[in-house]
Parts: C-alpha cells; structure tokens; sequence
C-alpha cells in the first residue's frame, strides 16, 4: 500500500507527516496559550468569580442578582433540579468528589429532601450556615417550621427558597352554582364528593395519580411514614390509624370518580377535567402555575380561590403538608465561602429575587409584597394573602428529611396499583414495605 | 449442475488462483499489514474505554471502599439487596421477548427483502434502518410520544386496548413488552441490513442449484439461506444479549418522564447507577456490573463455541 501511494502522489508520505506534525504543535501551542489566559484572567482579577448550580426556573432569580452585583462574576450551569429524587445532585456531586475539584459555589435543589443526604458523611458537600456564616437573625426571619428540612444533626445547611404549603383551592363560580359550601374538615370534602358523583358526575373534588400525593394527604394526616426518630432512625408504619383513615376517606371517592387517579400534569387530565375541577387540594403555587397557566387548565380569571387547608378535626387547627420548596446550598468545598454565602442568603432572602419566583416565599418579610403583587392581577378570587400566610404556619414537621425521597416509592408502587384497580388500603402495606427497603440501604434503622 | 458439483469446481478455481508460491507471499502479507493497520484504531479505543475500565471494575468490585481487599463480599451484598433479583427478573423478561423477536423478524424481513426486486427491498431497507439512526434517548422519547393517549397519533390503537392515559399504559406488567418493543424499534433496523448484506454474500448459482433441484423459495430460504448465514445469526445474538442485559436507557427515561412510574433501579444497570451514585457505593456498583460482564461472556461463549463462530471454512 506504502509503494501505492507513493507512486501515485511522490512525496506525499513526507510530506503528510509534516503537515500532521505541524497541525500537531499548531494544536498545542493554541491550546496552551488558551489556558494560559484563562490561568492568567483568574490571577489577575481580583473579584470573586462564583459557579452556580440552577434548575431552569431560578435562572431569573440568578440573572437578578448578577444585575445587583455586578462586581461578582458567576458562572450559571442548570441541571434538572433534582425533580421527584431523580439524583443527578447527588451523582453530580459523587463525580466530582472522587475527582477532587470541580465543585459549585452556590448550588439550588428543588427536592426537599436533599439537604439529609447532600450534608451526609458520605457526601459532606454541604456547608454549615448556622455557625456564624449566615446572621442568627436573618435564620429567625425564615418561616416557622420551614428550614426543618435544612436541618442536620442540629445544624442548619441550606435555606430555604419558598414554600408549597398545602391550601385547599376551590373554585368559587362552580362551589357558588352547584350549591356546595366550602368544607372546612375532610369528611365534609368527602361528603360533598359523594354529592358531586351523585348529581355532577365527571366532576372532581381532588386528584390522586400525582407523586407527591404522600405530601398532600398523608403529611397532612400526621401519618408516620417518614418521621425521623434521630439522625439514624425513620419511623414507618403504614397501620398507624393516622394512616388508615386517609386510605378510609379516599377509597371510596376515587371509586366513584370524584378524585380519579390521573396525573395532574397528564394531558389526559386537561381534556378531561380541565374545566370541572370543583376543589383541588394543593401546593400555593398551583394558582399560577396549574389554573391560572394558559399551557395549564387555564381557568378563566374571578373563579379560583383559596381556603385553609381541612382539617381532620372540626375546629381543631388543621395540620397540612408541602410540595416542594427549594433549598439553596453553599458547597463546602467552595474558595469563596463569604461570597457564596452572601449570594446565597440575597437568593432565598431579598425581594428582588424572590418577587420574581412563582413560588411563595419563605422568608417572612417577601411574603406580603409577593401576595400583593399575585393580587394585582386580579385573578383570584379572593385574598389568598391570609390563607397562605396562615398555612405556612401549620405545616407537619413529622415528614422529615431524609437521605431518600418517599414520592419515588409513591409513584413507582401506589399510583400503579391505584391504577389497577387496587385500593389504597391494600397498597398501604407495601408503601410502609418499599419505604422500609430503601431506608435500610440508606442507613436508617426502621421503627415500625 | 447440481448443489455439490458446483461448490467443488468453485473449489478448484479459487484453488488454482493461488497456486503460485510468490503471488500467495505478497498478498498475504499486503493482507496482514492492511488489517494490523485496519485495527489499530478500534484496538486503542479497546484498550482505553473497554478494558482499562473493565479491570477498573473488577478492582472496584474486589475491594471495598477504603481500598481493601473485599472478597466476594459486594456480590454478596449486591445480591441480597432488595432491587437486585427483581432488576435481574425485569431484564430477563424483557430478553426472552426481545431476543424471539429479533431473531425470527429480521431474519425472516430480510429473508422477504432478499427475494424482492432490488430497488424496492432498497426502499424497504432504508425504511427500516430510519429508526435506528435516531440516538437511544430521541427514540425513547418518540415513543414517549406514541404511548401517550391523547397526543399519541396511534390512541386508536391504545384506546383499543382502553387505555385512557399514561398510567395505564405504564402498568407494570406492560412494561417488558413496552421496553422490548422500543429496542426492537430501533435495533432492528440495522441487524436487517447487515442480514441482507450476509445474505447477499451467499453466491448466485447455489440458489440456482436450489431452484433447479425444485425447491420452493421457502424451502431455499430455510434450508439454504439461513444455515449459510447462521454466522451473522450468531453474531447478532451476542451483541443483542449484551446490549440486552444492559437496558439502560429506555426504563430510565420513560420513569423520569412519567415522573416516577417506572422506579429508578427497574433494570440492573439502572441499579448499578442508583448504587453508585445515589447510595455511593460505588463497589456495589461495580460487582452488579462485573455480574452482567459475566452474563454476556458466558452467552458469547455458548454461541461461539455452538456455531464454531471463529472457525475459518
């Protein structure tokens, strides 16, 4: 072949071998010049240059504060959040741990349950907020109840974004037309959903078929499925009658329809109840994102509104639960823990970030300009200010943080038996089975 | 001429090329150059993303997490896990639907494409391949598409079946067939064309043989075409079971995108995945990789030494 070549194209075998030299040395010299500027860039400027882990929905909030710093440099990479405990936070961070470097300043995960496993001595990528880095002060100032899931070992780690505190959204126009009051305890909502199957078939009063269903109904029941007894022990038991009553309640509603188990987030859930959703227990931001979302249920303006959350016992203040939150983290392996820190706190803590969010804040002092300005509006249809404020307040802390995230068990056991045909009842059982498992090989040691 | 008349002149006159003692010299070492330099790439590639991660493996999967010698003590622990045997269970399943499949429709579709005129057995095979030129994960998500009732242009097929949205479609006993029938979609398509191409190896006055000796089209494709690419058969076994037993991306992206109706650690290599990287305990990982390595050399072994696969006629 060698022969071949050379005496089609004499000097060919040369001369390719000094181009491909060249090329070579070309390559290296760009290369190394590149990194030498960058290397060079680093010592010269002395502002801090900070790397940010987001999802896509805090972007803005990020964008906001390089608009208020603009000394800072900061380097955004988003990633998926860690929705529903998909874990790219934790294998992001396990690479990077076993490299050695690579590591974020400032990282968000909209999964509460991060903080127990990013902070655990297997990852120890969290820093420690509530040592003197981050103002007793301004930690008094978050939400009761809401840097719970912050907390490790008696130490604060992260803070937190905002709340999803469970309310009970109704809609105003069809509640007003169909004659039904708007029930204050949970067996007035289930009697009013064997009203509804009765004489409005096709309506519904709530839906079953999302992950985060464990929160919205078992977190608000105080049912023990994820309680930490102490950094190494989880309370499950799936018998508890905390427990029972809440498979008791939804059973026979979602036999006959009135909360059908579909996905809020399905297509299917649109063209089928995107109009006829009477009552809808749910996270705060429901009312921009779901109903108010013109890719959402886009219900028309005036109908929607909010009131507290049931409660299990008539005038007894109701307990509810949350879906999601969001918490900030500063890495600790980060150079620039002051900077990091100082961001970190404007995030979760200055209006100008939070008033952007879609999300209630946490922080108490945003929490009345944000109601304001969702009221501006004028899409609700009454003052959801009171209402939010209030639920904040009761949210169940028995529904820990762990190093694993119940909703992944939920959606992959449950809402596929539900499915089937199976009652929650008999799915109970195998929730408290499954959640047991994976807490096992997490560490825990299980209370039954 | 009859079938074995035939191959015994073909015998002689490839014989009588290669006589001359020189002539054989130079092209064969011409030849072996060629290939050394043919391969060369693919050997480094081997070397550097294929055997040193490999022994990485088995280091991680002998050792434990502070770098001690471990025995067999992770496979042990991978084995008692929880979400072991129902990984192992799931993949099987999704193997025995697979593997069939593939066999018996490429087989038999490139077959039919093979006793086509040429120009429309071209125009079938390049619509066959077309899916499989999408990436593993633009595929999945084409299907995420066609699974959901509602927005799925096939929803008189999966209102057929009364399935009214994704939950349903997403049962747990549908979704070997669903993850098989996704794999097929894409792998299919290329094993085809290299049938054809195996098939097209087979000379021309074999066949003829076949027919003059009256034998229907069924019969030369049962009895003559397929033992002569029985080779390519075996080959697309291997490779298919390997591919197989390390499901990876279908269950993980259609649990991601149903939001957790599929659990993350559905298939062994997804468990592999949640060992390492949410439980960090990457010598755990690393053993229940080393167990699918062993599953695919053993299956490799059993087909190469049934079909004598490496053997040169």
């Amino acid at each position: 072949m060698r022969s071949f070549i050379a005496s089609k194209f004499p000097g060919t075998r040369k001369r390719g071998l000094r181009i491909a030299l060249v090329t070579l040395v070309a390559t290296g010299t760009i290369g190394g010049l590149v990194a030498a500027a960058e290397g060079a860039g680093f010592a010269r400027s002395s502002a801090p240059r900070l790397l940010v882990w987001v999802d896509a929905t805090r972007v803005a909030q990020v964008k906001a504060y390089e608009k208020s710093h603009p000394n800072v440099k900061v380097d955004v990479v988003t990633y998926d959040g860690n929705d529903g405990g998909s874990g790219t936070l934790q294998s992001k961070f396990a690479l990077f741990n076993r490299v050695g470097h690579g590591w974020p300043d400032v990282f968000f995960s909209g999964e509460n349950y991060d903080a127990a496993s990013i902070a655990s001595p297997q990852y120890k990528d969290a820093q420690v907020l509530s040592d003197g880095l981050v103002a007793t002060s301004v930690l008094k100032k978050f939400a009761a109840g809401t840097l719970a899931d912050c907390t490790v070992n008696g130490k604060i780690v992260c803070l937190r974004n905002d709340i999803g505190q469970d309310v009970l959204w109704y809609n105003k126009k069809l509640m007003d037309q169909f004659g039904y009051a708007v029930p204050t305890t949970w067996a007035q909502w289930a009697a009013i959903g064997e009203q509804v199957a009765k004489q409005h078939p096709g309506y519904i009063i709530g839906s079953a078929g999302n992950a985060f269903d464990d929160e919205i109904y078992l977190q608000a029941s105080e049912c023990p499925m994820s309680k930490l007894l102490n950094s190494y022990t989880v309370q499950i038991s799936p018998t508890s009658p905390n427990c029972t009553r809440v498979a008791n309640l939804l059973d026979p509603l979602i036999a006959n329809g009135s909360v059908p188990v579909v996905s809020l987030f399905a297509p299917t859930f649109l063209k089928q109840y995107g109009s006829k959703v009477l009552m809808m227990t749910g996270p705060s931001w429901y009312g921009d994102f779901v109903f108010a979302n013109p890719s959402g249920l886009a219900v028309p303006a005036g109908q929607i509104a909010a009131a507290a959350p049931l409660s299990w016992t008539a005038g007894k203040q109701p307990v509810t639960g949350d879906v999601g939150g969001g918490l900030w983290f500063v890495s600790s392996h980060s150079k620039q823990t002051k900077a990091a820190v100082a961001m970190a706190t404007w995030l979760a803590t200055s209006y100008k970030s939070q008033g952007i969010g879609p999300t209630y804040p946490a922080y108490t002092p945003d929490q009345a300009p944000w109601v304001t300005a969702q009221q501006k509006s004028g899409y609700f249809a009454n003052d959801l200010g009171p209402v939010f404020a209030k639920a904040g307040t009761e949210i169940w802390s028995g529904w820990s943080a762990l190093r694993y995230a119940p909703d992944s068990i939920w959606s992959s056991t449950v809402i596929p038996a539900l499915t089937g045909g199976s009652t929650l009842a008999s799915q109970l059982p195998a929730f408290g089975q499954g959640l047991k498992n994976v807490a096992q090989v997490n560490g825990y040691t299980v209370k039954g | 001429m009859t079938l074995l008349s035939v191959t015994a002149v073909r015998g002689e006159r490839s014989r009588a090329r290669r006589s001359s003692p020189t002539a054989r010299r130079r092209s064969t070492a011409r030849l072996s150059k060629a290939g050394y330099f043919f391969i060369s790439g693919y050997v480094v590639l081997l070397a550097l993303f294929g055997v040193a991660p490999t022994a990485y493996a088995v280091y991680l999967a002998l050792t434990s997490a502070g770098g001690h010698f471990a025995g067999f003590s992770n496979f042990t622990n991978a084995y008692n896990d929880f979400r072991f045997v129902p990984a192992f269970k799931h993949v099987a399943e999704v193997m025995v639907i697979w593997l069939t499949a593939l066999i018996v429709f490429v087989v038999g579709l490139s077959l039919m494409l093979h006793s086509m005129a040429r120009r429309l057995s071209g125009a079938f095979r390049f619509l066959f391949y077309l899916p499989g030129a999408l990436a593993g994960s633009a595929s999945v998500l084409v299907w995420l598409f066609m699974l959901e009732p509602g927005v799925s242009p096939w929803n008189f097929v999966l209102s057929a079946l009364s399935f009214k949205n994704l939950d349903q479609v997403l049962l747990p006993g549908h979704l070997p067939v669903l993850f098989a029938l996704i794999a097929f979609w894409t792998g299919a398509g290329g094993w085809i064309v290299v049938m054809y191409g195996a098939l097209n190896n087979i000379p021309n006055e074999l066949l003829e043989a076949a027919k003059l000796d009256g034998a229907s089209a069924w019969q030369t494709a049962l009895w003559v075409k397929v033992p002569l690419i029985k080779k390519w058969i075996a080959y697309m076994v291997i490779l298919a079971f390997a591919a197989g037993t390390q499901l990876f991306v279908e269950p993980q992206l259609v649990g991601q995108a149903s939001l957790g109706l599929v659990s993350q650690y559905w298939s062994p290599n997804e468990l592999a995945y949640v060992m390492a990287f949410q439980n960090n305990n990457f010598n755990e990982a690393a053993a229940v990789s080393i167990d699918l390595l062993v599953l695919g050399l053993m299956c490799a072994g059993a087909v190469v030494f049934r079909s004598k696969l490496f053997e040169v006629d």
